[in-house]
């Protein structure tokens, strides 16, 4: 693949048949979810602690993170470890199994019309082959600081 | 012409006394036609008509008749003791003449005496005597008187001895004839009693045939009702047999509509018997192709309990190869996992990982067709299994069905067995019937040929019961005229019987007749005897006096001569003239005496003659009565041979009352024993009858036999 100018590998994910895309930059690991030890008193989102190479990371579920309902794990369910800054969250998705190069005029800004909070968590809209990819902006998904009063703000 | 009278009177006597016995044969013979009569009229009692009943006039007319000879009969015995009377008396006449004669003869010995007296006084005289010539002459003319006188006395004493003798010879014969007329007399008596006992016992049987005549009758009456009963039942089976005909011609069409639908049941028996055999071949291969099911069934099952085991291995496999699958899908995650990471750190390492990326690439899209692959291989493991699964549950359903399709094969195989039982027996049954139908088939036109025959034979009965009945009926008139005609003979032989009765009562009459004929007769044979006896003496005597009135005609021829020797010697007798006077005086007293017993002579005579005419009148009577008998014997003959030709018919009408019974025999053989029984009975009659008549004509016989020994005798 030649490295062209402006041009971003991405590891893609899917959640609920949605394709999201993280760049790769920021991913530790991709690893098969196990086993997820629950969390006493950890907000819904947070699925429990898992193993991830020696070290005990959170567990986010993404499906709760973006208002979708859980679904059991299976084998193509994935873990996908984020280092944002040092500090390491694996997020829970259904499956993750691409590795892309977007440019980025494929990219494009996320159109107005998206709500603020959708429209918080996205940093573009990447088009490849016909395939609409939802590009995620991970320090909002990692984010989860807001969410205790977010939890408490919205309905459980 | 004095002596002429008892002659003609004896004659007379002689001819009443024989025809008083052809009277009595003639009676005898009546006795016997009466006997024949009755023997007829017996030999005809078995079917007489009305003709018996002019019979019975006839034989009741005949015994008026007799009754008027019995009353005649009675009067010829009053005629004849008015004879025996007058014979009696003539019979005393005659001694009393025969007294005279004696006297006579006495005195003419006297006179002899005289006349020798005065011929030896004449002889003494003659020489004497010429005076006397004269009135010698006239002596002479007057003895010449004398002789001629004597001679005719002589002659007439000669003619009398010889109508004495002629008398004699007939009061002998009368003797005789009277005795065997006395004879005859006791045979008629004899044979009037058997006759009697003959009728007696004729009448009994008479009587007897009379009852059972009128058993006859009755059973003459009961054969006509029962054969009117047979008569109508033989009108009822004349309808039954015409029925049987009409039935019989039903029966002909229903036996040849039976024949015809017993050829199209044969027909039909003989196809259904093809289409039984056919049945039980299809049904014998039915029952080869169900077992063959049934083992196919049987294979089927083993191959789909081969083929579900098969399947669950299969299953069992593909499970195992699912689990393998799962692995290698673990494995090709895993791997796709590693290759992501891999290329991740390429990244992270930049330039340098370029080539380390790519491989990652290659490996994570290795991967993934690896995961593609096995995500097509799970599904179609699963679909696998899914299939196995509905191989399974199918196999299993299979060999439940294959399990019932064996059982159902087995009881279609079972009931196959059963119908090709039943089709055997079908076709057992239908061959039965088949042969049973053959054999129907000969029966049936056997019975088609036997019902013509029937048919036929029917009609031919109804027209024969036809004939029969009509047969029948004319029998039954038969019957009823048969039994009109038993009921007349009944009749007839009740009045047979009274006839007979009479005839008996008659024939009592005859024998008591008979009995005072008999009687008569021995009374006129001892007066005949005592006649006989009278006329003997008086031929005795008058033998004598012939013999005396000879001599004393020779004497009076010699007187006469010696009185012409005396008138020539009448000169030479003067001397003795006196005495010759006193002679011829004495002569003349004696000759007026003689004349005066001549004139008692002829006193006598005539009183004779009266008695004789007294007789001859008696006699006339007696034969005018005779011959009124004779007259009522023809008419008895007249009434006899009209009863005959009575009799005739009725033997003729009996002939064909026994054609009639013999044509009636043929049809009632119950008459016929009746009839037999009649006829022996009527045999016992005739052989009665015949005994009676037997008794009779022999009686007869013998009195002619006896009257033809004295015929015989006599003329010995």
């Amino acid at each position: 693949m030649p490295q062209a100018t402006g041009t971003e590998s991405f590891i893609l994910f899917e959640i609920a048949g949605t394709t999201y895309a993280v760049r790769s930059s920021v991913v530790q690991q991709v690893q098969m979810i196990e086993h997820v030890t629950p969390v006493p008193n950890a907000i819904p989102v947070v699925e429990g602690v898992v193993h991830a190479r020696g070290r005990v990371i959170p567990a986010l579920n993404l499906r709760v993170r973006f208002g979708f309902p859980k679904v059991p794990f299976d084998l193509r369910s994935r873990l996908v470890v984020i280092n944002s800054g040092g500090r390491l969250v694996g997020l829970v998705v259904d499956t993750a199994r691409e590795f892309v190069f977007i440019p980025d005029t494929s990219i494009e800004v996320p159109p107005d019309g998206l709500s603020k909070l959708s429209g918080k968590y996205l940093d573009g809209i990447a088009t490849i082959k016909e395939r609409l990819i939802l590009i995620l902006n991970i320090e909002q998904v990692i984010d989860v600081s807001g969410l205790e009063d977010m939890a408490a703000e919205l309905p459980s | 012409m004095k002596a002429t009278d008892p002659q003609t009177t004896n004659t007379n006597l002689f001819a009443e006394i024989e025809l008083t016995r052809n009277q009595g044969v003639q009676v005898g013979e009546a006795a016997e036609t009466i006997a024949r009569i009755a023997q007829e009229v017996a030999e005809g009692s078995e079917s007489q008509t009305r003709l018996l009943e002019a019979a019975a006039s006839l034989s009741n007319e005949m015994t008026a008749s007799m009754s008027e000879s019995t009353r005649q009969l009675d009067s010829i015995a009053a005629f004849v003791e008015e004879i025996v009377s007058s014979v009696n008396e003539s019979s005393a006449s005659i001694e009393e003449v025969n007294g005279n004669t004696a006297t006579l003869a006495s005195d003419l010995a006297e006179i002899v005496t005289a006349v020798e007296e005065n011929a030896r006084s004449i002889g003494s005289v003659t020489a004497t005597t010429h005076g006397m010539a004269t009135s010698a002459e006239e002596v002479n003319g007057a003895m010449t008187e004398i002789a001629a006188s004597i001679k005719n006395v002589s002659q007439e004493t000669s003619s009398l001895t010889d109508s004495v003798n002629e008398t004699a010879a007939s009061m002998e014969e009368v003797v005789r004839a009277t005795e065997s007329l006395a004879g005859n007399a006791d045979d008629l008596n004899v044979s009037a009693e058997q006759a009697s006992s003959s009728i007696n016992e004729m009448a009994a049987s008479i009587e007897e045939v009379s009852v059972i005549t009128e058993s006859l009758n009755s059973n003459v009456e009961t054969v006509s009702s029962s054969i009117e009963e047979i008569s109508r039942s033989i009108q009822s089976v004349a309808q039954n047999a015409e029925n049987i005909s009409g039935a019989a011609t039903s029966a002909v069409s229903a036996a040849s509509q039976m024949d015809r639908s017993l050829r199209s049941v044969a027909g039909i028996s003989k196809r259904a018997e093809d289409v039984t055999k056919r049945l039980t071949r299809e049904a014998e291969e039915g029952g080869s192709a169900a077992q063959k099911s049934i083992q196919s069934l049987s294979r089927v099952r083993t191959a789909m309990e081969l083929s579900a085991g098969v399947i669950r291995e299969m299953g069992k496999r593909s499970d195992e190869i699912g689990g393998i699958v799962n692995t290698i899908n673990v494995i090709s995650e895993r791997t796709n996992m590693l290759s992501l990471n891999a290329s991740i750190e390429a990244a992270r390492a930049g330039d340098a990982g370029r080539g380390f990326a790519v491989v990652a690439e290659e490996i994570r899209n290795l991967a993934d067709r690896a995961a593609q692959a096995t995500s097509d291989i799970a599904a179609i493991i699963r679909s696998l299994q899914e299939v196995a699964r509905e191989a399974i549950s199918a196999s299993s359903e299979g060999l439940r069905v294959a399990d019932e399709g064996g059982q159902i094969a087995e009881e279609g195989s079972r009931a196959l067995q059963r119908i090709l039982s039943g089709v055997h027996e079908t076709a057992d049954f239908m061959s039965q019937v088949a042969r049973s139908t053959d054999e129907n088939l000969v029966a049936s036109q056997s019975v088609v040929g036997a019902i013509d025959t029937v048919a036929a034979q029917s009609k031919q009965v109804a027209y024969a019961t036809v004939e029969q009945a009509k047969t029948a009926q004319s029998i039954v008139k038969g019957a009823g005229q048969m039994s009109k005609t038993a009921r007349e003979v009944s009749q007839a032989m009740y009045e047979q019987g009274t006839a007979a009765r009479e005839i008996v009562k008659a024939a009592q009459n005859t024998t008591a007749i008979a009995t005072q004929v008999r009687r008569s007769s021995k009374e006129q044979a001892v007066a005949a005897k005592q006649v006989a006896q009278a006329v003997e003496s008086m031929r005795r005597v008058a033998i004598n006096t012939s013999r005396a009135l000879d001599e004393q005609a020779r004497a009076s021829e010699q007187v006469s001569s010696e009185s012409t020797s005396l008138a020539r010697q009448i000169a030479s007798v003067s001397k003795a003239m006196s005495e010759q006077s006193v002679s011829i005086s004495q002569v003349a007293a004696t000759t007026k005496k003689m004349g005066r017993l001549s004139e008692q002579i002829a006193r006598g005579m005539s009183e004779q003659s009266r008695a004789s005419r007294d007789t001859t009148t008696s006699i006339d009577s007696i034969s005018k009565d005779v011959r009124t008998i004779s007259r009522s014997n023809r008419e008895h003959l007249d009434y006899s041979g009209q009863v005959l030709k009575a009799i005739t018919d009725i033997r003729n009408v009996t002939m064909q009352n026994a054609v009639n019974a013999q044509s009636l025999t043929s049809g009632a053989q119950g008459l016929t024993e009746r009839a037999r029984s009649l006829a022996e009975l009527m045999f016992s009659v005739e052989t009665v009858q015949q005994s009676g008549n037997q008794s009779n004509g022999n009686a007869i016989k013998g009195s002619r036999k006896r009257v033809r020994k004295a015929g015989n005798s006599e003329e010995a």
